[in-house]
């Protein structure tokens, strides 16, 4: 019976992995097989989607796995898209010096720095780098940053910025933290507003595609609008950002920092440098959120202030709550399911002759769902059904096992039951 | 060789001199009582022992490792563990995954398979291993003790400071706490335990320390120091405030 019991058990965990498997088929054939008139759009929200379930995954690793309840999540996700947006915007090299702007010569060429002019940069005759290129008569090409190392870049000053940030709040817990982080993100976000000079501020920051030249994969050329290539990027980004997470929770890292959450005094009084781990986990989660934000900002092409308002930041937490908190797999399947159902939900129908406009009552029925969720299922609705399987046997065997009385080594009581 | 050195330790909370002036040895694998009256300074001191809190003035040596400066896990890595009053177990964590984080947080595991071998040893012997795959909030709050204990087996440190053990336990239990501290000493472990129960704490100590309004009022055999007349004004009040 208990070999049967076993197998049983075995097999229903194993079923998680493999509706994993069918899923991320599905994900990779589906720009593939879709072939309806509205493809870009089905496109976009999958981006979409996707670049929410790396936010709602990277935050569930930090607040539910280490306990960091962090309101700074798209803060960091901001600063890898103005990174990568800054440095797209102002940085150049070139063969031959302007002799107008800030200039550096590098590897034997010169990289340029644009002189910021704010929402008139592009006013030729302020732009101190058109106003050399007009002067050479375009005889000298000139080069701006490289999507690719904009967005690497933008990866690193997040990561900066989270370990910066861990820092700080090393003493902070619960409220105070998520004040704190809270606190870091309004005033980025009134920086970003208030420097219009160099972001454009509410103007918005233009940033080149993702592909500004075209992609060609597998013989067949995309133009830097088809949404293919964004929709591999991203999902390649969720990929490797979900892949780095398993690695971190089943390793000792993901064991410390669960044990950070649950008690920090007792973890360190065990031999654990909660400090270490505590920066660490807001390291990685805040590089996650920058790399996102980079990528993103690049497919939308225009970034603004707007990304780091206090809403985006409870539709991140809404979506691994839905999800599950405590498993960052749970909470980037709410943030997938919860995009495209917020997207989908937005055809307006006719019951009994009344018109219910669903662009405002979607989000009526989002935020019952949320209420739901928190009142009845708190470790939401997603990673519940991951731990059925999971955890399949479990208590099959504790009960197994206490039925088989055994003396203890000592003489001394049988098992240890719950007398209290 | 172990030796615990407590030198002038004085802790002050604002106005409040918890400690004053502390000293005491420990040499080798003795098993040694703390008790004193509610306030004596008893958690304040095990506080400081562990890196929890820092002292206002005196010195903590391990060995030859001044450990009073040192952070908590630093503490624990040099070889002091300790449990709490009020029990914290890792709730949300399996019983097993409880036990691993002190052996890999000291190193100390050698291969996925050894570190379950030996966590299933630790929970045998605390006679919880039926439990391993339970997470450690559906656990009584005497199991959980249990599986306080048992985190420290995997540590390992040369000295254990447990704090109120036998608090809320029930007999049964308690048998299985007696039979973890006389093995723990017998592997050469020195232990420090701090209890309100003193038929217990009488019977297992090799000897006797008595905290009172931070000061060490006693130090010697549990016979000698049962018998100071320090100790039972301390505990039962001064004969002319009896008689009041």
């Amino acid at each position: 019976m208990g070999i049967i019991r076993k197998g049983r058990a075995m097999k229903k965990k194993q079923i998680p992995n493999i509706a994993g498997v069918v899923v991320l088929a599905a994900l990779l054939l589906f720009p593939l097989v879709y072939g309806a008139a509205d493809y870009d759009y089905m496109m976009h929200i999958m981006i979409t989607a996707f670049f929410y379930a790396i936010l709602a995954a990277s935050w569930s690793m930090l607040s539910g796995y280490a306990g960091q309840f962090s309101f700074g999540h798209m803060g960091f996700m901001a600063i890898g898209a103005y990174t990568t947006g800054l440095l797209c915007h102002y940085i150049y090299l070139s063969p031959e010096p302007t002799g107008l702007c800030a200039e550096a010569r590098v590897f034997g060429q010169w990289l340029v720095v644009v002189n910021p002019i704010g929402v008139t940069s592009t006013t030729l005759t302020q732009d101190c780098l058109r106003q050399a290129m007009e002067a050479w008569g375009g005889s000298v090409e000139v080069t701006r940053m490289p999507v690719p190392l904009g967005i690497l870049l933008g990866t690193l000053m997040g990561a900066l910025a989270g370990f910066l940030v861990g820092m700080l709040v090393l003493r902070l817990r619960a409220a105070y933290l998520a004040l704190f982080t809270l606190g870091f993100s309004e005033i980025l976000k009134a920086t970003i507003s208030a420097e219009i000079d160099i972001t454009r501020g509410q103007a918005g920051l233009e940033l080149p595609p993702l592909y500004p030249e075209g992609v060609t994969w597998f013989g067949t050329y995309f133009e830097p609008t088809d949404k293919l290539p964004p929709y591999y990027t991203m999902l390649a980004l969720l990929l490797v950002c979900l892949g780095i997470l398993a690695w971190l929770a089943h390793s000792r890292f993901g064991l410390f920092v669960r044990a950070l959450r649950e008690d920090p005094d007792a973890a360190a009084a065990l031999g654990v440098n909660t400090t270490r781990y505590k920066v660490l986990v807001f390291t990685i989660t805040c590089a996650m959120a920058a790399a996102a934000g980079a990528v993103q900002g690049h497919y939308v092409q225009i970034i603004t202030p707007n990304m780091l308002f206090l809403l985006q930041m409870s539709l991140v937490v809404a979506m691994a709550v839905i999800g599950g908190i405590e498993n960052f797999v749970a909470a980037a399947i709410g943030a997938i399911l919860l995009q495209v159902m917020l997207e989908l939900l937005r055809n307006s129908f006719v019951i009994g002759g009344i018109e219910v406009d669903m662009t405002i009552w979607r989000l009526v029925f989002f935020g019952l769902l949320l209420m739901v969720t928190l009142r009845f299922f708190r470790n939401g609705l997603i990673a519940p059904i991951i731990a059925y399987f999971g955890r399949a046997g479990v208590a099959e065997e504790t009960v197994a096992k206490r039925a088989s009385t055994v003396t203890g080594p000592h003489g001394g009581p049988h098992r240890t039951e719950a007398p209290d | 060789m172990i030796h615990l050195k407590v030198t002038n330790l004085h802790k002050q909370f604002g106005g409040l001199h918890v400690l004053k002036g502390v000293n005491f040895e420990v040499n080798g694998p003795e098993l040694i009582g703390l008790i004193g009256p509610n306030g004596a300074g008893k958690t304040t001191m095990t506080n400081i022992l562990d890196g929890a809190i820092k002292p206002t003035s005196g010195t903590v040596y391990l060995g030859e490792e001044r450990i009073d400066q040192l952070p908590p896990f630093e503490v624990a890595r040099a070889g002091l563990g300790r449990t709490f009053q009020v029990t914290r177990s890792f709730r949300r964590m399996t019983v097993l995954e409880n036990l691993y984080v002190p052996a890999l947080a000291m190193g100390h595991a050698h291969g996925k398979a050894r570190l379950r071998e030996t966590a299933m040893e630790v929970l045998e012997f605390l006679t919880i291993d039926h439990l391993r795959n339970e997470y450690a909030q559906a656990l009584s709050g005497g199991q959980q003790k249990l599986l306080e204990l048992g985190r420290l087996l995997m540590l390992n440190p040369d000295v254990i400071i447990l704090d109120e053990p036998f608090a809320g336990v029930h007999p049964k239990l308690m048998e299985v706490i007696y039979a973890y501290i006389r093995r723990v000493n017998d592997d050469g472990k020195a232990i420090i335990l701090i209890s309100h129960q003193m038929d217990s704490i009488f019977s297992l100590s090799d000897r006797l320390l008595v905290l009172n309004f931070g000061d060490l009022i006693a130090d010697g055999p549990p016979e000698d120091v049962k018998n100071d007349p320090a100790v039972i004004e301390a505990y039962l009040g001064a004969e002319e405030e009896e008689t009041a």
